[in-house]
């Protein structure tokens, strides 16, 4: 960058030479001059003053040689040019100055917007934080300090559901805990892929035996073709992205309901599909819904700290693939991502039995 | 009565721990740091050690190998989420196994239980039953309600390094090591594929395993009945 600026000036300069000795048999000196005052404008606003400085005084030079009397020579016969000449240096002076200006301005603009981005999400941060942290906890400090304070003098099947129920709720703060870490560190860009070739079924199997309680209440099914190829992906990245979808999905729909995972090899690319049988989603909502702590409009579709959907997106992103929400005929809504196939080196056959 | 070295820096965790691995009777030493954890290695003759990844004074898979330097004891690591990399390597270091905090105290209790069990068992055990599945490491053989499946030369060793280890995880840096040999430890596509052909012909559902458990980005655990 800090040398582009110089290259342009000696640009500008020979293009506007080149113009000045074309344009010598017709026009006045004067109207050379200006198209070398043009080029030193340029410049000046396009680069910092040291190449506007550098223009100016190139353009100096080379009108004085080229086209003031006597030409060749540096020496001039008619003082008036001196004043073209320090016309020229000021006007790079002043226009690079101004440009500065403005651009340390904009700059100053855009680090204001930043911070009020910045200052927007840390509010509602503090606002998801407050509220959907808040509850546990309250539960937690009162079912231990109920059992700390009096819990002999309760039934021992109260003290266990008091105990289970502070359990609870801190396994469910310590995943939305979790969540708002993971949303920090993928935002930081401090997350690099641990790659490795994984099976998509393999996950899928382990993410639903890792939430059967949770989909206890829906219908699962799974459905991925036999012959899926492996993909190379950060298993335990992947494991999250669709453990969110799977919860979302289960979070926001009727117990009873059906919620279907499901996989398919499209051209170059695998394309997972976790789809519900809920109310479905309002248009407006298909994309807002992976903003950060967004919500669904919707009645009920509150829960977690809304990080769910950004955190899969920033997930699937990073792997190069895409993830979206559609409507479903019929209600319901899909959610799918893709993920880029490459294909496996080959494993040698074998061909013996034990 | 079995004795167990618990090398942790929190003083809250070590209460619970204590009181939870009290009541299920054993005898728990506790080290809040890596250093007095080498030396109460030594001198308290655990049967078991549970280390803390994040220790104050110097790291616990430092710990670990130097345990392993001369010791057999089972290792169980505590690690925090997000430190896939660092669990892996205390596993490859020559910790058995790993729980992830925080945890609940069932999950860690069965991880103690089958360590221990791992420690005792000396080479040459029955057969190891799973459901319908009979696994008779020293005849190669494996029966499947009665009738004899037929496994290749690599799914057998598969099977017998993850039923030598039942309970417990084994990393895919080890399990292709040993399985395939040390230069092929990069070639995971070699597990998947395995994996499923071995799911494929023992579980009853294997897209759902019931005891070829996947340990998302370390390894695989082969999960014996009563752990279900």
């Amino acid at each position: 960058m800090r040398w582009t600026g110089y290259a342009w000036a000696v640009v500008a300069t020979l293009a506007c030479t080149a113009a000045g000795l074309a344009m010598r048999s017709r026009f006045d000196l004067v109207n050379i001059a200006m198209v070398y005052l043009l080029a030193v404008v340029v410049v000046a606003l396009r680069y910092s003053r040291g190449p506007a400085i550098c223009t100016s005084m190139l353009s100096i030079a080379a009108f004085d040689v080229l086209f003031v009397p006597p030409q060749g020579a540096f020496n001039v016969e008619d003082a008036q040019y001196l004043l073209t000449f320090a016309i020229m240096l000021a006007v790079a002076l002043i226009i690079s100055r101004l440009t500065d200006s403005v651009r340390a301005q904009a700059r100053a603009h855009a680090k204001a917007d930043a911070q009020a981005e910045t200052e927007r999400l840390r509010s509602t941060l503090l606002a998801s934080i407050s509220h959907d942290l808040r509850t546990p906890l309250a539960v937690m400090c009162g079912a231990s300090s109920s059992l700390a304070e009096g819990g002999e003098r309760m039934s021992s099947p109260e003290r266990a559901a008091l105990a289970r129920s502070v359990y609870e709720q801190a396994r469910e703060m310590s995943e939305q805990v979790a969540k708002l870490l993971q949303m920090t560190r993928l935002e930081a860009g401090g997350i690099t892929l641990e790659r490795d070739w994984g099976s998509l079924a393999e996950i899928a199997g382990s993410v639903l035996a890792r939430l059967r309680e949770r989909l206890a209440a829906h219908r699962v099914l799974l459905e991925l073709p036999e012959d899926l190829p492996l993909v190379r992906v950060d298993a335990a990245l992947i494991d999250q992205a669709l453990s969110n979808l799977l919860e979302n999905a289960a979070r926001h729909t009727t117990p009873g309901t059906l919620v279907r995972l499901r996989a398919r090899r499209e051209a170059r690319d695998l394309v997972v599909s976790v789809e519900d049988y809920g109310a479905g989603l309002p248009a407006a909502d298909m994309e807002r819904i992976f903003a950060k702590f967004e919500h669904g409009t919707a009645e009920g579709s509150r829960g977690g700290v809304g990080l769910g959907l950004a955190i899969c997106r920033a997930i699937v992103l990073l792997h190069g693939g895409r993830l979206w929400a559609e409507a479903l005929p019929g209600g319901g809504s899909a959610f799918r991502f893709t993920l880029p196939i490459e294909e496996a080196p080959a494993v040698p056959a074998e061909t013996a039995l034990a | 009565m079995t004795t167990i070295l618990l090398v942790e820096d929190e003083p809250e965790i070590r209460r619970f721990l204590r009181s939870s691995l009290g009541a299920e009777g054993y005898r728990v030493v506790e080290s809040p740091n890596a250093r007095r954890g080498a030396v109460d290695a030594g001198t308290q003759k655990p049967d078991l050690a549970i280390v803390d990844l994040a220790l104050p004074d110097y790291d616990g898979r430092e710990l670990i190998r130097n345990i392993r330097q001369w010791s057999t004891m089972p290792i169980v690591v505590l690690s925090a989420r997000h430190q896939e990399r660092i669990k892996v390597e205390a596993l490859d270091a020559g910790a058995d196994d790993y729980i992830t905090k925080p945890f609940g105290v069932g999950e860690l209790l069965a991880r103690v239980r089958a360590a221990l069990r791992h420690g005792a068992r000396a080479s040459g055990t029955g057969p190891l039953v799973l459901g319908a599945l009979r696994i008779e490491l020293e005849k190669r053989r494996v029966l499947r309600d009665g009738k004899e499946v037929r496994l290749t030369p690599i799914e057998f060793r598969l099977l017998a390094l993850l039923a030598r280890h039942l309970g417990m995880v084994v990393t895919h840096r080890q399990l292709l090591a040993e399985v395939w040999g040390p230069s092929h430890v990069e070639q995971t596509h070699y597990l998947r594929i395995y994996m499923k052909q071995l799911r494929d012909k023992l579980e009853d559902d294997p897209m759902r395993p019931r005891y070829f458990v996947t340990e998302t980005g370390v390894g695989y655990r082969l999960v014996g009945d009563d752990e279900q």
